[in-house]
Parts: structure tokens; sequence; C-alpha cells
């Protein structure tokens, strides 16, 4: 049994624009897309450049569009498609070579929020932590940082200095978190045109999610975070 | 990273937020009531008499006219016009300030003279 995969290839260095080249894979029921472009690239054509390294989900580094819609490659099996599957590299990103796009913009926004714990580095006693407050930000701390929400969001594709969906969740997901003090440092950020507000809730991010975080709903909770750190603000002298 | 300027935005989408509500609260009713119900002679015709209802948005001080103005039309207004601004956006034709200048100004407009009238009648 194959299938013909057809990928977009494309060497900014060389090409003028990028153009499809079509491969007949051989796939039975667990032939993921990775396993696909594994297959084209030992067998077929060692040229073909793509991201990947666990295999299962957890790295983040096979993200690309299958007919059009961002997925992982590892979690995304050809059984679940008719004769024929384009892939092409994630949206929204410039493309570096064929499949592999610079996410250096995505870096970029991630940083920005300060995606990790801030408190008195003084106290050197363990922070212990009940259940309910872990279960207050549990939800969005399995973010991989794979890049999907990106290629799905329109907000981020027409503005590129949108924080967007995963920066957004990892500042929520450190907000909520009762270790940590850096709400402060992080809401100027959320609080921006290129923060929160920039999302129109199209909801993409979160159907494209491969660990189904939601991370529409984390943007919107950090919507009424902003509003009522603007109200505070107006009312704190 | 710069520090980036707040955003005027959640005024906006506290407006939008409560006319959403509104939408859907208000509007079906008042559809079912005064574009269906009534026309189609369902309704006692003295319940809608002018001085009848005159009367029932004179109700607590006239606060009944400006609540159904409000909740019928002013903040549903800011809701479409805040749809309609990101709508623009969207289709890259909102440049710059004029756009949402000219939709939240126009709800503003309408929402002034809607509460205006609310008044008069009252």
């Amino acid at each position: 049994m194959e299938k013909t995969i057809i990928i977009q290839r494309y060497n900014p260095e060389q090409d003028q624009a990028p153009s499809a080249e079509r491969y007949q894979v051989p796939f039975d029921h667990s032939t993921s897309v990775l396993d696909a472009l594994l297959y084209i690239q030992q067998q077929l054509d060692p040229t073909l450049a793509f991201r990947w390294s666990c295999r299962m989900a957890i790295c983040g580094s096979c993200g690309v569009m299958v007919n059009k819609i961002p997925k992982l490659g590892c979690k995304t099996f050809l059984r679940d498609y008719p004769a024929e599957l384009t892939i092409s590299a994630l949206d929204h990103f410039p493309i570096e070579k064929d499949l592999i796009s610079d996410m250096a913009v995505f870096l970029d926004h991630l940083q920005a929020v300060k995606p990790y714990l801030i408190n008195d580095s003084k106290n050197t006693e363990p922070h212990r932590q009940t259940p309910a407050q872990l279960k207050k930000y549990q939800k969005f701390s399995s973010c991989i940082n794979c890049g999907l929400c990106y290629a799905a969001c329109p907000q981020f594709g027409l503005n590129p200095e949108f924080l967007g969906p995963a920066a957004i969740v990892t500042a929520q997901r450190y907000n909520l978190d009762s270790r940590d003090q850096g709400k402060a440092q992080r809401m100027p950020q959320l609080n921006g045109k290129n923060g929160v507000w920039a999302c129109t809730f199209v909801g993409f991010c979160a159907d494209v999610c491969p660990k189904h975080l939601d991370p529409a709903a984390a943007v919107n909770q950090g919507k009424v975070a902003s509003a009522t750190d603007m109200l505070i603000s107006i009312f704190k002298p | 990273m710069n520090q980036p300027k707040r955003s005027d935005e959640p005024i906006w989408w506290a407006l939008f937020s409560a006319g959403g509500v509104c939408f859907a609260v208000m509007i079906p009713g008042l559809v079912l009531t005064l574009g269906l119900l009534y026309p189609l002679g369902l309704l006692p015709e003295a319940a809608f008499s002018y001085s009848r209802v005159q009367q029932l948005l004179q109700s607590f001080w006239g606060l009944a006219g400006l609540i159904l103005a409000g909740t019928a039309i002013c903040l549903p207004l800011f809701h479409a016009m805040h749809r309609v601004h990101h709508g623009l956006h969207d289709l890259k034709l909102a440049k710059g300030p004029l756009t949402k200048v000219l939709c939240y100004g126009l709800a503003s407009l309408l929402s002034i003279v809607a509460i205006a009238y609310s008044g008069i009648i009252v």
C-alpha cells in the first residue's frame, strides 16, 4: 500500500519560490507523517530537510502543515488521509529550508513574558503548594513550544508582533502559580496592543494544540486579568 | 523587548462583552414581542398603546426607559461596532486609528441619540 506525499520544497538561497515535489511512500496502520518523511529522506531524497527528535509528541520539533492544518508529524498518521497528502512548513514563520521554519520570533515572544518562576531568591525553603493551588495553573503547564498555535493563529499571521497563544498561555501558567511573584513584571506585555488584546478569539489555536491545553481559554482569562489590571491602575493612587 | 504602552482595548472589550450579553438576553425577547407577537395580533392591542408604554418606561423615575435604550440599543451597538472594527482589521482594511474612531464614534453618536430620545419620550 502506498500513498502520495506532496512536499513543499524551498531553499531560500537557491530557489526563487517554493515548489511541490511528489513522493510515493509505503505505509501501514502505524506509519506516521514523521515516519513517511524519514522514509523519503533515507530512501528517496537525502536532500529533504525537516526537524524532528523524540517521535512521541513531547519535544515539539516536528510541527508541519498537513493539508494546510498545523500538525505534529509524529502524532499524525497516513491512515487518516486520502491517497494524497500535502506537507509544508508551518505557516506564518519564515522558511529556513523545506519543512524547517525559523522559530526565532516565537522564542523572542516567549522570552518577553519571563517564562520562569520569579520570587524572593533569599528564601531557600521549599515552596509548598496545595493540590488546589496546583490545579489553578496545571492545565496550562503542558505546553511543549511546538508553535502549532502560531501557525494556526490568523492574528499572528496578520501581525507577527502579537505575543501569540503559547507565550500568553505560559505567562498565565506562571501568573497563576502560587510560588510566583512575577505577575507585575509580566502584565505590561499582556496589557499592550500586541498582548492579549490582539486576540479576537478565533479559537483555532485550541483546535490544533497537540497537548489540548486550550490556549484560547488562557488568552481570554488573560483579557480578564488585563482588564482587572487596568481597573486597579485607575483606582490606585 | 521594550515595555509596551497599555492598550485602551479593555474599555471597548468591556462594552463589547456587556453588549453581547444584552444582545443575547434582550433582543430575542424584543423581536418576539414587538416583531412577531404584536404584528400578528396575538397580544392585546391596549398592551402597546402609546400612553401605556410611556407609563411603563417612566417607571422608576424614568430609569426603565433609560435601561431599555441602554440594553436594547446602546450596548448592542458597541458590541456590533467592535466586531465591525476587528472585522475590518481581519480584512486588512483598517489602517491607523481612523476606523476605530469611526466605529466607536458612530456607536457613541447613535447611543446619545437613543438616550436623548428615551428622555424625550419619558
